[in-house]
Formats: structure tokens, sequence, C-alpha cells
């Protein structure tokens, strides 16, 4: 196998290149600081619940239209602009090559390009709290006719519709979708055409399926809330009147448009992480991932359900009652094929030889965190409930517990696993456990509580409670203190990932190239794989799990080892 | 501690009650599923278990276990549907016997109020209408009362922490909600849909009051908006 020998300078090697690592690096790294943007935006708005009109340190004081104004971009970018990238772009970039065993993406270029227009879309958006009346307030949904009318949002004497925060937002939320097009036509394709000999769509690692399927749904649901994004970017800048029940216009329109493609993204988001687990538990537990054929039957599944459960979220907007029994049952049938999957990990547990390493303590933090976050989501299914709890803090802390895992728990499940793998250097162990175990208590400590305010009847989105007698009682008082402090300690904690990272990065002991004796391909690429991935690409003879067959000395084979003929003896 | 505000309406208590029929599935549930997340954990420990056993889960007596946990929770998720069923119809549908109709406007920021006038019917020329902020919204104790909701300018949510109920309002139609309720007093009514700059300062009251002092405010509001055209 040839490669470009010639040398590349700085600027090739570390900014334009085509290389998928770099590129998926260059996707989490731009994340990360879009966290560190979001995890701050938090930390203002919290301190400002925690301990209203007092001086925000760090901040200063904090503007009811400021307020409305982090909420919505703590909320976008976390979604868009943090788990978008890490989870589908960053694993998608890292792992498909290596892990299909090819050299890399089926569109270098293209990939670049994608990375450059995403990194576009976080400046405008990042650029958009600047502007006159600061970034769009409105809330993440971007309903309309709040969103529509630009300065309804803000103070009167802006009217700048043309550059102000919600076009600036739109824009931002259009040029991150061509990029993620981009990327997942680039994903689909790879799959499809440059997988290693031998590696039949059943034999690829679990989290290949799972990141592929996230592609396809981001893909057939994004349409229509780009038709909605540009209907909506009209009746802003042009006087247009679509969300306009005045001009013909409904602006209930925008909500189904909005959740048609809100709905699956969940999915979107969940899949690449689920998929991280798929590949870490069954190497912790040393056993096959549990019903892996099963698995992606589900996944299946789900994915085809996922486009007609959108309206549960529009239960209270007054849509008609008999639609509401339909997606409730739309609800309480996706919640099956996951429970399944979640099952089927927890399943892959039993009966095997578990080491408890870092990677594995947060797959399985995941799993315990996500279980209250799934089944708390029962109580919003039910829709008569719902009435009550519907934009409520109970929410809010709902979202947290399946997104939190989700993202963070399956980011830094990912890091700790593949971090040896693709830098050549291994992480500090002891430093992986305190930060998992601080993140694992604070994220709990700053959003179990946030359960009993939604209760007692919290509603979200308010920067100053004074006015609700509800609220302004104990223990709600003191839950927003706790709370507060703990999304504090959480985001503090984060700063020993970020030594660890560095540290390791600059002194770090060299790892070996298989250290977690795991199957699959990617480890046999030397650590950190050249440009190019493979000294030759490798042949693929069975399916990833293959963990303590019974009558082999080792207790894993790797994917590119033949089946031999004792083997086929003992396997059942 | 108190896990709900003081329920006020007649359907509020069911909603309650629905909250603490899925706790027990929940708690079940999250009990269950954490044994069999944890057990292993200290069971097949490598330094317990030196050898994982190998089964690949891909039959069905292997997959049974799951498909009996799937199938208790496809159950429990019909239980839970049926018993809120009625609930959201007894919501969702306005009784036959109206006794009061009442208008809720949302602006930003405040709920406006239109009682109807002299003549007894909503959207009439005589309607009285109370548009400011912290007024307060005056419905008669144990009557079936009929909310037209609409908005004037953008999405809010009428929320009574204390009716248990909520409903936004969309500009360009009208949502019909309905509640009575069973005890007199003054409650905040909030707006729980995010509609701008001023949304936390978007507070009315409710008065729940009797016959007599509801017909005696209509008339002192009726007297108001005579003096002062």
């Amino acid at each position: 196998m040839e490669h470009h020998t010639h040398q590349l300078n700085f600027w090739q090697k570390y900014f334009f290149s085509t290389d998928h690592k770099t590129i998926g690096a260059q996707y989490t790294i731009v994340g990360l600081m879009m966290a560190a943007i979001g995890g701050f935006l938090a930390y203002v708005f919290r301190y400002n619940l925690a301990f209203p009109g007092e001086n925000i340190p760090l901040y200063g004081s904090l503007s009811a239209q400021q307020y409305n104004s982090f909420i919505t971009c703590h909320g976008m970018i976390m979604v868009f602009w943090v788990a978008m990238p890490i989870l589908l772009a960053g694993f998608g970039n890292f792992l498909i090559p290596t892990m299909i065993g090819t050299d890399d993406m089926a569109f270098p270029v293209l990939n670049m390009m994608s990375f450059w227009i995403f990194l576009l879309s976080a400046i405008v958006l990042v650029a958009s709290f600047f502007v006159p009346g600061g970034a769009f307030g409105g809330g993440w949904t971007m309903y309309p006719p709040l969103s529509a009318n630009g300065y309804l949002n803000t103070e009167p004497d802006f009217l700048t519709a043309f550059f102000s925060g919600s076009s600036l937002m739109l824009v931002a939320v259009a040029l991150e979708f061509i990029a993620m097009l981009m990327g997942g036509i680039n994903f689909l394709v790879t799959t499809i055409n440059k997988r290693a000999k031998g590696l039949t769509p059943f034999k690829m690692p679990l989290v290949i399926w799972f990141i592929n399927l996230a592609s396809v749904i981001f893909m057939f649901s994004v349409g229509p809330l780009v038709a909605g994004a540009v209907m909506l970017l009209f009746d802003i800048t042009l006087g247009t009147g679509f969300y306009d029940p005045a001009r013909g216009g409904d602006p209930i329109l925008f909500q189904h448009l909005f959740w048609f493609f809100g709905h699956p993204e969940v999915y979107v988001l969940l899949l690449p992480s689920l998929g991280v687990l798929a590949e870490i538990i069954p190497v912790f537990a040393r056993k096959p991932l549990f019903a892996y054929r099963t698995i992606i039957y589900l996944a299946l599944f789900s994915a085809v359900i996922s486009v007609v459960v959108w309206a549960h979220h529009q239960f209270i907007a007054g849509i008609d009652p008999r639609m509401a029994t339909f997606f409730s049952i739309g609800t309480i049938i996706i919640s099956i094929p996951f429970a399944g999957i979640f099952l089927s990990f927890m399943a892959t547990l039993w009966g095997g030889s578990i080491r408890l390493a870092v990677p594995m303590m947060w797959a399985l933090g995941f799993i315990a965190l996500f279980l209250i976050g799934g089944l708390t989501g029962l109580f919003l299914g039910s829709n008569a409930f719902d009435i009550y709890a519907h934009d409520t803090y109970f929410v809010v802390a709902h979202f947290h517990y399946t997104l939190f895992p989700d993202i963070f728990f399956g980011f830094f499940a990912a890091f700790y696993y593949w971090f040896p793998k693709f830098t050549g250097k291994n992480l500090n162990e002891t430093l992986g456990k305190v930060h998992f175990w601080l993140t694992f208590v604070f994220f709990n400590c700053t959003f179990f509580l946030l359960f009993f305010n939604g209760l007692g009847g919290q509603h979200r989105r308010i920067n100053d409670y004074s006015a609700f007698s509800n609220v302004m009682q104990e223990p709600y008082i003191l839950f927003e203190k706790i709370s507060t402090i703990s999304a504090i300690l959480l985001i503090l904690t984060q700063f020993i990932f970020l030594y660890n990272f560095f540290s390791s990065l600059a002194k770090g002991k060299k790892a070996d190239k298989n250290l977690w004796s795991a199957n699959t391909l990617e480890w046999i690429a030397d650590s950190p794989p050249p440009h190019g991935n493979f000294k030759e690409f490798p042949v693929v003879y069975r399916g990833p799990y293959d963990y303590s067959l019974p009558g082999i000395e080792e207790d894993f084979i790797p994917q590119n080892v033949p089946v031999s003929e004792k083997e086929k003896l003992n396997r059942v | 501690m108190h896990i709900f505000p003081e329920n006020i309406s007649t359907y509020g208590q069911e909603i309650d009650n629905l909250f603490w029929l899925v706790l027990v599935f929940v708690v079940i549930a999250l009990v269950i599923s954490l044994f069999v997340l944890i057990y292993p954990l200290v069971n097949n420990h490598y330094t317990k278990v030196k050898k994982a056993t190998y089964f690949t889960g891909e039959n069905k007596k292997h997959f049974r276990w799951i498909s009996i946990a799937l199938v208790l929770l496809g159950m429990s998720d019909f239980v839970i549907l049926l018993a809120e069923h009625n609930t959201w119809e007894e919501i969702e549908n306005i009784p036959a016997k109206v006794d009061v109709r009442i208008g809720i406007t949302g602006r930003q920021w405040n709920w406006i109020f239109t009682y109807p006038g002299p003549d007894g019917k909503l959207n009439t020329g005589d309607d009285l209408v109370v548009d400011e902020q912290n007024s307060e919204l005056h419905v008669p104790v144990n009557k079936n009362i009929i909310l037209e909701l609409r908005s004037r300018d953008v999405l809010h949510s009428f929320f009574v922490v204390n009716t248990r109920l909520k409903q936004d309002v969309i500009p360009g139609r009208m949502n019909t909600r309905w509640f009575n309720l069973t005890k007199e007093g003054k409650y905040d009514i909030s707006c729980a849909e995010i509609c701008g700059v001023l949304h936390a300062k978007m507070r009315n009251f409710l008065v729940v009051e009797s016959q007599d002092k509801y017909e005696q405010y209509l008339k002192t509001l009726y007297e108001k908006n005579t003096a002062n055209p």
C-alpha cells in the first residue's frame, strides 16, 4: 500500500489536513471548546438562579435578556456544537476508517470542508453574542412568532432584524447542518465501499452500525427542519408571514417541522454513544456482546419509529386529543427497543470477568444515569401528567439525565478508551478515576433535586422567581443553591480531565498497541496510527466480539485472525 | 415536605395520583435494573472470575430474560396509558354544563381577562376586559369554568400550579379548557412558555371566591368601565 511520503508542512499537517484522524481531533477539540462556552453559560445562569441579583464572579450582572440568551444558547451549543461534532463527527472520523480497516474516508477533501464549514458555523454562533441585542433568547426550540419578530424578544430599541441574534442563530444552524450532511454522506459511502476484505455488515463493530444509522436518521429528518428554518429566516428578514396567523400563516407548523427533526435528533445523539458502550463493555467483561444481531434489528426498528413520535412534544400546544393518543402509543413503542439495547448491554456483564478500568467506569456510569433519565420519561409520556409537568424543572432534570450521560459519559468513555490508540500515550488512571467519581457525584447533586422543584411547580426559563410564591419557599430555594454549587464543582472537576489530557500528551508513558486486548481492527494499527493507518489492508475473518472462546488459550481473538479448525469444533 | 403544591381543582388529584402510580413502576424497574447492573460487577469481578463464560445471546433461549423484561415494560406502559387516558379525556373534553365562560388572552407581558357583560355572553360588545399587570382573575368556587384561551402576539402558556392546568395559547387560534375549583383563595397565574424579555414578570392572580362575591366583582368592574369609558 503506497502513501504520499512527501513532507507536509505544519499547516497542511494540523490545519488543512485531509487525514480523518486530524479532522476527528479538530471536531473534538472545537466541540470541547464549545462545551466550555456552554458550561460557562450554565454557570452564569445557574449562579443567577441561586443568588438572584448578586454580582456573578467572572461575569457581572445578568439582565433578563441575557438570561434568556444564555439558556437558549446553552441548549443550542450543547446539542448542535458539542454533541453533534463530538459524538457524530468526532467518533465517526476517528473510528470508521480505523475500525473498518481502511486508510481514510471516501471523500477526504469533502471531509475537510465539512470541518471548516462547521467551524464557520461555530464562529457565527459565538459572534451572535456581540450583535446589538445579544444572542437569540427565545428558547432553543426557536418557536415563532417570538423568533420571527426578532425585536419582540429584546429591548424595544433593537430593530436591526437582519443581523439580529435570531437570524444569526438560524444561519449558524444551517451551516452546521451542511457540515453534518457532508460528514454523514462521507460516513455512509466510506462504510459501504471501503470496508476491509471479509468485513461483511454483520461482522462490523456495533459502533460503526450506530454511527451510520445516526447519520441516516439525521439526513432523513433534517430536511423539513431546514425548510422550516428557511421560512423562519424569511419571516425575520424579508417580512414574509409563514408563521404569522394575521397573514395566513400558522405558528404550529414550525413546531411540527422542528420536532419532526428534533425528536429523531435525540436518537442521532444517543446512538453513537450507545455504540461506544457496545465496544467497551465486551472488552472489559471479556465476553461477546450479548445479542449483537438482535441489537442491530432493534436499532433499525427504533430508527423507523423515531420519525413518528415527534408530536409528543406538543401535547399541551392544543393538538387534537385523538392525535395525542397516537403519539403516546408511538412513544411507548419506541421505549421498548431502546430498553432492549440497554438490557443487552447489562446482560453482557453477566458471566463476565469484569475489569473496572476507567473507560468501563464511564460506560457503567452512563447506564446507571440513563436508567433514571429514561424511566422518568415514563412520567412525561403519560400525557395527562405531562399537562402539569411540561415546561417545569421536572423536564429539565429528565433530559439532563439522558443527555448528560449520553454526551459527556459517552465521550469520556470513548476518550479514556481510545486516547492511547490515537496518541500513543497512556493516561493517568488514578486521575481518570477521580475525574469519574467527582463528575458522577456532582452531576447527581446538580440535577436530582431539580425533579422536586419541577414537581413543586417551578416553571422553567425564568430569570427571577420573586413573583412566584410556590417557588419562593423552602426547600426549593435551598435546592436551587445546592444545584448551583454542584454545577460549579462539576465544571471545576473537568480541569482534572484537562490536566490529565495535556500532561499525558506531553509526558505519558508509551501505550501498548493493543493495551485493552481488544478484537477490533483499530488495535492492530500502530499507536498512533500513521497517515494511512495500516501497513497493509487487514483481512477480516470473524466478528468483533470473540472474547473468551472456549478451548482457546487467549481470551481474545482479533478480527484479522483466521478461524482455526479447533475453534470451529468448540464454537456453539 | 409536600411533593406537590396544594391542589384546588376537581381533576388535580387524579393527576397527582397518576404520578404516584407511575412512580411505583419506575421504582420497581429502577431497583431491578440497578441490581442487574451492579450484581455482576461485584460477583464477576476478574479477581473472582478468571475466565468469562462464552455466550452470544443470539438464540431465543438466551434472549428470553430480556424478552420477558420487554414484555413487562410494554405491559406497564399500557397500564399507565389506560390509567391516564380517563384523566386526559376528562381534562381535554369540555363538560356539558357550563356555568361561567371567561376569555383569557396572553400578551407581552400579562394575561388579559375578559368577562361577559350584562348580556351574560362572552365575545359581545359589552364584555368586561381587565388588561393590567398583576391583575386578578376572579372566578366562582365549585362551578364549571370554561376558559377561552387566545394570544395576541407570541406563544404563551396559561399555568396555574394549584389547578394543575397548563395550556399553551397560540396566536390565530383558540384553545378551550376548563376547570372547577374547590377552594377559595388567591393563587399565582404564570406563563410557562418563554415569551420574551419580561417572561419572568408575567404573573397574575387567580382569585377563587363565592358566587356572591364574584357577582359583586363583576358589578364593580361594570361600574368602573361605564364611569371611565
